[in-house]
């Protein structure tokens, strides 16, 4: 795993741009050189592999293309000529007394536009690579025969698929599936972060259209508004990365000391301790943390016991609490830190299993001869112990400090309905300090309709996450030229 | 070659579901145009097609529903019905259907309180154009309107236009008490009720951190908010109301109320666990927590309008609730708009009013349902009717909200203080500042 | 000296380390027992003044198989378990293939999409919901457990990570003779690297399977017409803690995230085992 990250970015980046150059003379060559079918490809798609007797192939390609036109005649030409503008018609409607229904107006749908322009400049996108593929390819052919190569027979093609280019047959679904499901929303709301779609402009009875930069200056404070963006994505930021430092590194340790303590020679019934643990990340989350937040509500049972044992009357008179109640989950600072427990709880026995498992491998013989030299525990820990753990799991770390800066379902879950923010400030731009951004931008989405700036944020965010995570796998990079446990 | 594979997949598959949900988007009209063409009943508008519907309502009232569904089938026989009931509580409608009006329900209960966000967002259909529909159960909409309390109907109309039925009234709250430990004169005024409170060391309870029970203080001395056509909020509440009173003097009336210890502030979402607890012997709440707080309070229940406060100088000002309705309203996106007019229209009715009101005491809107001597044997009916003169109707934007909230979390937490004017002059302005900002 | 000294101290310490453990699960088990207890209570509502129940009984799990238009529990748990096979089923092969292409084979393409995948894995899912959600309305697959299926599996090929890992370990020279041999790709795929991975396998398998009775965000975007019989165990318990219902509810809530536990936490004991010997496998190469 670790072998991949060590392709520096600059590597990575030359690497593609040397790819797409090569790519691009192929098709140039192809068509420079090729013979009349050749270039006859470059309309008809199947032309080539007539010409060599492909038929089938030559079938599909030529199908491929009708498809191609088809769909840009009969779909994409409905959309994407309104993409500059996102519609101009709004809905009207009348209502058929005759039918009962109402008869609508041709109107546009903004966002619909949006989407399938979207769609249509990937398959588009798709369709010139595989013509450019498909040229070089027929050229290719065509080399063969003249050097009287033996030419593939469709059987042969196919069977290459479960050969030399499985890939090809195992990647094909899991990369649409990405595509559909995880590329396209994401670029759909890279463009929404450019539009005004916001609950003044929610299709379909009202457009929204394009304003270019103008939601990322109010983000970062210009814009005139009265509303507080820049003041409040200051601190719901500071607190989404102070959130994801302690939520990473609390359960990170908290899970190798407690996988040390499971492990020791000294424990007696070692699964049996470590299923009581594994249990509670068996409970689902949206069943453990809405009990957990009743259970330290205002009025809660632990609140109750608290005033019972007289712990409640004892910090008011310290002066950490003011209510008649320990705030655990609704002040500020108590909820901050309360969450940060929380995590713990949830996180620990996680982190514990995948230390568990990294610790079984620590080379033994380091472990011995530490202990011959007479080093202590801590010692063993700090020296050994730590380093190995660091440098086995450390792009996981990297990746467990991403997920928990977008980590929703704690903070939503311990503090949605329950914690009313005291910053005015903040709550004139619906945030509130436990706010992490993702929980910050979903509400702005569900109950404010604000896709813009919600878009704005998630840019942001994956900005922070990228850049984070391009210095940590760089710095991981030069630390681990050693090979110490290769 | 090397993605060949890949792409083809991707291109066929693409083009092929593109082509068989190209016209997904249009399907109102594309739907409209074909059904022009289908036989129908002249004049009527029962057709053989079987008509499909869904119902939103609250997860409380969904068998009431069901027999109302079976008698709106019952009273038309000759068409066939598909009627979908979904659950949504009306107070989160507005959040639902506004995330996706096309997939919401045809015919939905809601809140007063959102009819101007749905509206604007042309989720609901403006029932003056579609009235004809109703001859089909041989009403006009005047009836309608003329069948429902007045300010019923003003509530739920939009610039002269009616958006939605009327179907319960009442939705506002008051105050519960325990009449074993406070009597009707403590229960009139806040000092009172809280030194009669204080000697019980039970509670009084009442929800500060919403802007819907927040505003009951500032709506009583004079003060109000407003709604501009662009869905911006105005407010007031910084100023000086035209009753004379500044908002400084109701908000340091408020911080007198909440320093009391017989005074306790509740998080919203926790009344209902509060009352059911036993710690209070008072609480501001609504009709839908009487079962509750008969059941905690026993031969001891009772209910009365909201009480007054003293303002600075000594003045006694009478509280004023936001007092709001709920109202069955039809989808503008609706398939079947006219069948979905008469089904709202149907639930809104004097039988399925008083129906409504026997099954989950949800009080009618109806003048002749109202009438009904069972509703003056209830006393949260009659202490919520009673706050029906001087019940205000909660014109606000999105952007109320969340500020609002804070405030009232601001005075129950006391973090202002009673003699620092400034600063509570400042939090008043922050409010309206956020109250009132443009949308962006 | 030090020998003995560790000696002397051996039975006591082990006794206070035992105890120390028995001291943490006590704590991380708290809220997992109050959550057992209130579940067995008389009592719809919330015991917010004692930890124990003031009343026991076990109607709130009989109340659970008698549907009423709010709980549906038994309907849920099987709309559940369907969509959960199913995603169990699609994201598994995802997994295993994405990760035996990367680990295994050896394409231009590779490095690309690995990279590709990692930028993807940095964007806030929950920004990419309405998104998807309008994706899912255009192919009419909202309110329909295709949808959700799709929505739990299509993007699964994106954490074939810890699948990657393991599959590294399987030694290379093996692939290689066997590719010597005349088998394809597919048979090494099939016959040699997925019986020596069984793990992974197995831990890829009961993973996907948990997704659909964890996840309430999707769920209830997708299933958003509100008819209670088609909700999956998680919107459906969710929704028992509005708070109109939380009060008649909070038992059964409860009670049915109990039973939810049950089946979840065996295969958690399952999985446990294989996902240590998986990350074991993964980290042995370095």
């Amino acid at each position: 795993m670790e072998n991949q990250k060590k392709s520096t970015a600059a590597a990575a980046v030359s690497g593609f741009f040397k790819a797409i150059g090569r790519f691009f003379s192929e098709f140039g060559t192809a068509v420079a050189k090729g013979d009349i079918f050749v270039k006859l490809s470059l309309l008809w798609w199947g032309a080539g592999y007539v010409r060599r007797k492909q038929y089938v192939k030559a079938i599909i390609m030529t199908v491929l293309e009708a498809a191609v036109v088809l769909f840009t005649i009969f779909f994409a030409m409905k959309y994407v000529p309104k993409f500059g503008t996102l519609g101009t018609v709004k809905a009207e409607k009348i209502f058929n007394p005759q039918t009962m229904k109402s008869e609508f107006n041709d109107y546009d749908h903004s966002f619909m536009i949006l989407l399938f322009s979207l769609f249509s400049f990937v398959v588009w996108f798709v369709a010139v690579i595989v013509w450019i593929k498909n040229t070089a390819n027929v050229y290719k052919l065509q080399l063969m025969e003249e050097k009287g190569e033996h030419i593939n027979t469709f059987k042969e093609d196919i069977r290459m698929y479960v050969g030399e280019k499985f890939h090809i047959t195992l990647l094909t679904l899991p990369v649409l599936g990405v595509v559909v499901f995880t590329l396209i929303p994401i670029l759909l709301l890279i463009f929404v972060a450019f539009t005004n779609y916001d609950q003044q402009h929610t299709p379909p009875t009202e457009l929204f259209t394009w304003v270019g930069f103008k939601n990322f200056i109010t983000l970062f404070g210009g814009g005139g508004l009265t509303s507080t963006f820049g003041y409040s994505f200051v601190r719901v930021l500071a607190w989404t990365l102070v959130w994801a430092l302690f939520a990473t590194f609390t359960t990170y340790i908290g899970g190798i000391l407690l996988s040390l303590m499971l492990n020791s020679a000294k424990t007696r019934a070692p699964k049996f301790w470590r299923t009581l643990f594994v249990v509670t990340i068996a409970v689902p989350q949206f069943v453990s943390l809405l009990l957990v937040r009743n259970f330290f509500a205002d009025n809660g049972i632990v609140n109750t016991i608290c005033a019972n044992i007289g712990l409640t009357g004892f910090l008011r008179d310290v002066g950490l609490v003011s209510t008649a109640y320990i705030p655990f989950l609704s002040a500020p600072g108590w909820a901050h830190v309360m969450i940060i427990i929380i995590n713990i709880w949830i996180g620990v026995p996680y982190q514990m299993l995948i230390a568990t498992g990294v610790l079984m491998n620590i080379p033994s013989d380091q472990l011995e001869s530490a202990k011959v030299d007479g080093a202590k525990p801590f010692q063993i820990f700090v020296k050994i112990t730590m380093p190995y753990m660091l440098f086995i799991t450390g792009p996981a770390l990297v990746t467990d400090f991403v997920k928990n800066i977008n980590n929703f379902n704690v903070i939503y879950l311990l503090t949605q309905d329950v914690y009313v923010t005291t910053n005015q400030a903040l709550a004139n731009s619906q945030a509130k300090e436990v706010d992490l951004l993702v929980t910050w931008l979903f509400r702005l989405t569900q109950d404010y309709y604000n896709y813009k700036m919600a878009s704005v944020i998630g840019i942001v965010v994956f900005i922070i996450c990228a850049v984070f995570t391009l210095v940590a796998f760089n710095f991981m990079i030069q630390g681990d030229k050693e090979g110490t446990y290769q | 070659m090397r993605k060949k594979l890949l792409s083809m997949l991707l291109c066929a598959t693409m083009a092929l579901t593109m082509a068989g949900c190209g016209s997904n988007p249009d399907d109102g009209s594309a739907g409209s145009d074909k059904n022009g063409s289908s036989e129908n009943v002249s004049g009527g508008g029962a057709s053989d097609e079987t008509v499909e519907l869904t119902l939103w309502g609250a997860e409380g009232d969904q068998d009431f529903l069901k027999d109302v569904v079976a008698k709106f089938e019952a009273a038309h026989p000759d068409q066939k019905f598909d009627i979908q009931i979904g659950v949504e509580s009306e107070s989160t409608a507005k959040d639902t259907i506004l995330k996706d009006i096309e997939a919401a329900a045809d015919v939905f209960s809601f809140a007063s309180d959102q009819l101007n966000d749905l509206v604007k967002a042309g989720a609901l259909l403006n029932l003056d154009e579609y009235g004809e529909a109703l001859t089909m159960a041989d009403k006009t909409l005047d009836d309608v309107k003329s069948a429902n309390v007045e300010a019923s109907v003003e509530a739920a109309s939009v610039n002269g236009n009616l958006y939605a039925f009327p179907t319960v009234g009442g939705n506002s709250y008051f105050l519960f008490y325990d009449s074993s430990v406070i009597s009707e004169e403590d229960a009139a005024n806040w000092d009172t009720l809280l030194e009669a409170a204080s000697k019980t060391k039970k509670k009084v309870g009442m929800t500060l951190s919403s802007g819907w029970y927040l505003a009951s203080f500032f709506y009583g001395a004079g003060f109000t908010t407003g709604l501009n056509d662009d869905g911006t909020t105005t407010m007031d509440w910084n100023g000086t109301s035209p009753d004379g009173y500044t908002g400084v003097e109701v908000t340091k009336a408020m911080l007198d109320i909440t320093s009391n210890s017989a005074f306790r502030a509740i998080a919203d979402n926790k009344l209902s666990d509060s009352i059911a607890s036993g710690d209070l012997c008072a609480v501001v709440s609504g009709t839908w927590d009487a079962e509750n707080a008969e059941k905690v309070w026993g031969d001891g229940y009772a209910a009365i309008k909201l009480p007054t406060y003293t303002v600075g100088s000594g003045d006694q000002i009478q509280m004023r609730p936001a007092y709001g309705y709920k109202f069955e309203g039809v989808n503008a996106y609706s398939k079947n708009s006219g069948w979905a007019v008469l089904l709202a229209e149907f639930i809104s009715n004097e039988e399925t009013q008083l129906e409504h009101f026997k099954q989950a005491v949800q009080i009618p809107t109806n003048k002749n349902a109202l009438a009904d001597e069972s509703l003056a044997e209830n006393v949260a009916v009659t202490a919520v009717n009673s706050e029906a003169e001087f019940g205000v109707i909660q014109l606000v934007g999105g952007k109320y909200w969340d500020p609002a909230a804070t405030f009232g979390e601001i005075v129950a937490k006391g973090k202002l203080k009673v003699d620092d004017d400034q600063g509570i002059q400042k939090a008043l302005d922050e409010l309206v500042a956020g109250v009132t900002a443009a949308i962006e | 000296m030090k020998t003995r000294k560790m000696k002397d101290n051996r039975l006591s310490r082990i006794i206070l380390h035992n105890v120390g453990l028995g001291i943490l699960a006590f704590i991380w088990l708290i809220p997992i027992i109050w959550l057992l207890f209130t579940s067995f209570s008389a009592n719809s509502e919330m015991n917010t003044s004692t930890f124990f129940p003031k009343e026991w009984s076990i109607k709130y799990y009989i109340k659970l198989f008698q549907p009423d238009t709010v709980s549906q529990f038994p309907q849920w748990f099987i709309n559940t378990f369907v969509v959960a096979c199913a995603t169990c089923i699609i994201s598994t092969m995802f997994v295993l293939m994405v990760a035996y292409a990367t680990s295994i084979m050896r394409f231009p393409m590779r490095k690309p999409l690995m990279n590709m995948a990692v930028i993807l894995n940095l964007f806030p899912g929950m920004l990419a919901m309405i998104a998807v959600y309008f994706v899912l309305k255009t192919f009419n697959l909202t309110n329909s457990y295709a949808g959700l299926i799709m929505v739990y599996s299509a993007s699964s090929g994106l954490g074939y990570l810890i699948a990657k890992g393991f599959f590294d370990t399987v030694p290379r020279a093996l692939c290689e003779a066997a590719r010597i041999d005349g088998c394809s790709e597919a048979r090494i795929f099939f016959q040699m690297v997925i019986p020596m991975s069984r793990p992974i396998v197995v831990y890829t398998v009961i993973s996907s399977f948990l997704v659909p009775w964890m996840d309430f965000v999707y769920a209830k975007m997708i299933l958003n017409a509100g008819i209670s019989s088609k909700y999956t165990v998680a919107i459906g318990l969710y929704k028992m803690l509005d708070k109109m219902l939380i009060n008649d509810y909070f038992t059964q809530f409860c009670a049915g995230g109990i039973l939810v536990s049950i089946p979840i936490s065996i295969l958690f004991m399952i999985m446990q085992k294989f996902y240590v010997e998986g990350i074991t496998g993964g980290a042995v190469k370095g």
